[in-house]
């Protein structure tokens, strides 16, 4: 099992069709006057570098930093998303990445990697993978890593970089018959009780403003039309608990409504002057 | 289930990997590095003070990774290795240039694809023998310049978690919570209602209710403007736009975009303590 997690995470791909890139991507931009982009990222839960892009106007999808992919791979169901018509497996992508930066028409493989249908079929990384970005896009810009910040910072370098080639056929079956391993893990996944599931809700709006001073966490205003407003919260209110959690603090706060999901309806306890009360909200969609 | 305990044994062992401090004012070492035609690019690494080795350096790899030959060559792994006894080591020390780097988790295994790679280059370039991953270069504040040829590395005192545990309890959570979906919660409280119907596939959320009294109200938010990013991140859902937020703390201003009449505005927001 380690063994196959291992193969799966080396994340580095030389598998290309090959004669296959042209030279174009690596063509200066039309006169950008942006040369600096702050890009968001997160780890996924594999420890992977992920960044959001849009193919052709269609996403967001779930892409990889991957020094050690060649160039920009997607899977197959991706790819047919963006209606890109494919030769060998290569298209033209309108390629945007998450933060401001737009690459109008770079070529991308449509393939599906063994690597990411593993990691999917498990659920590992926490979060659906949809391909990599490799050298062809990252060699345009000096990028700075840095996961004490919360985004990456891509500068554009005024210079074409070399164009690329594959193995070749000399390399036949580079990934040395590693391609079972994403099937092998789609079969196991099941076996294990594993059933990934990538969809994200969005947390219920309340809309109490709070202050918070030792164990004490009061209301501190209570936005009109609201649905706080709509059960009968009032400033001054202290939160004794929140959809069943003890308030002592606003981190157990925090826990508790991390909880709440968006149309939930909850229960709010409060102490009012001297009584205490109990209040039933049906939470709003926002924030 | 068997593999599972196997599994459970090599994080146990892989548990003692911690990183060195960062200093007060740390210097920024340069490292070059070879490109190969096929766009990767190969380091030259010392591990445990014997090499150095050639490794491809791969940012899309969660794992620090050698064949047996090195593992056995630098003290890493006690014989064992290959392709069917992947096993997990520490190395007591790395090097990367100048870079030095201790107590760094590694798996010693023989990889077909760093193989491949190694029997293509022979000749130019002589073994390449594994990946630099994530435990070395989390550990920097790291560039890459494919123009230069070169990497920065600056120590930022961040402590890379192992991903093998990590990825263990992916697993048993995916076990345990069997289908249920995460929840994104916006750290502050902005003050909108938003929604976004199943066959709406633009980008964007439509802003509906713009709270009285509320930030976002305060910002200049107007109810139907079209929400597009929150900090530079997309918002193209609610649960987006909530994870948008969970990166912005209650008194922080931020840029928030939004298309106003075909027209791309920009607000500054302070959302407040609150949910």
């Amino acid at each position: 099992m380690s063994r196959l997690f291992a193969l799966l995470c080396a994340g580095l791909i030389s598998q290309i069709p090959s004669g296959a890139l042209r030279a174009d991507e690596t063509a200066p931009l039309p006169r950008e006057v942006r040369t600096r982009f702050e890009i968001p990222y997160r780890l996924t839960d594999t420890k992977h570098v992920l960044v959001r892009v849009r193919l052709n106007g269609k996403g967001p999808f779930n892409f990889i930093i991957d020094t050690g992919a060649p160039a920009l791979i997607m899977s197959e169901k991706i790819s047919e998303k963006t209606g890109v018509v494919n030769e060998k497996g290569w298209g033209k992508y309108r390629l945007e990445i998450e933060g401001g930066l737009t690459l109008p028409a770079t070529s991308g493989l449509a393939t599906d990697m063994f690597q990411l249908k593993g990691m999917n079929a498990m659920g590992l990384a926490g979060v659906e993978l949809h391909g990599v970005l490799g050298y062809n896009i990252l060699s345009q810009f000096r990028i700075e890593y840095d996961f004490t910040a919360d985004k990456l910072i891509f500068t554009k370098l005024a210079f074409s970089p070399p164009k690329m080639v594959g193995l070749g056929e000399k390399a036949k079956g580079g990934q040395g018959g590693l391609e079972f391993a994403g099937d092998a893990m789609k079969m196991l996944a099941p076996l294990m009780g594993i059933k990934p599931n990538f969809e994200t809700r969005s947390r219920g709006l309340i809309g109490i403003e709070i202050e918070s001073s030792g164990s004490t966490v009061r209301v501190r205003s209570v936005f009109a039309g609201s649905p706080a407003d709509k059960a009968g919260v009032l400033v001054g209110d202290v939160l004794v608990s929140v959809a069943g959690k003890k308030i002592s603090s606003g981190d157990d706060l925090t826990q508790a409504i991390a909880k709440i999901a968006a149309g939930d309806k909850i229960e709010i306890r409060v102490e009012r002057g001297e009584g205490k009360k109990s209040l039933t909200i049906e939470t709003g969609k926002g924030l | 289930m068997k593999s599972l305990h196997i599994f459970t044994l090599a994080i146990a062992l892989a548990g003692v990997s911690g990183a060195s401090a960062a200093e007060p004012t740390p210097p920024t070492v340069k490292v070059p590095f070879v490109l190969l035609p096929t766009g990767h690019f190969l380091v030259a690494v010392k591990l445990n003070d014997k090499g150095p080795y050639k490794l491809i350096f791969d940012t899309g790899a969660p794992t620090m990774l050698i064949n047996s030959r090195i593992g056995k060559d630098s003290g890493a792994s006690k014989g064992g290795g290959g392709f069917f006894g992947a096993n997990q080591s520490t190395l007591k020390s790395m090097e990367v240039g100048s870079v030095r780097a201790e107590k760094v988790p590694v798996v010693v295994m023989d990889h077909p694809t760093v193989d491949a790679f190694s029997k293509f280059f022979k000749a130019e370039h002589g073994s390449i023998d594994g990946i630099v991953g994530f435990p070395f270069f989390a550990r920097y504040r790291m560039t890459v310049d494919y123009q230069q040829k070169e990497l920065t590395f600056t120590p930022n005192g961040y402590l890379p978690a192992d991903v093998t545990q990590a990825m263990m309890l992916a697993i048993t959570s995916a076990q345990n919570d069997k289908g249920k979906s995460k929840i994104a919660s916006a750290s502050a409280l902005w003050g909108f209602t938003a929604d976004k119907s199943a066959s709406d596939d633009a980008a964007g959320v439509a802003l509906g209710e713009i709270l009285k009294g509320s930030p976002a109200e305060k910002a200049g938010l107007k109810s139907g403007d079209r929400l597009m990013t929150i900090d530079g991140r997309w918002t193209d859902s609610l649960a987006d736009t909530h994870a948008a937020a969970s990166k912005i703390d209650a008194g922080r201003t931020v840029p928030v975009t939004v298309l106003r009449d075909g027209k791309e505005l920009t607000l500054q927001v302070s959302p407040v303590k609150g949910f």
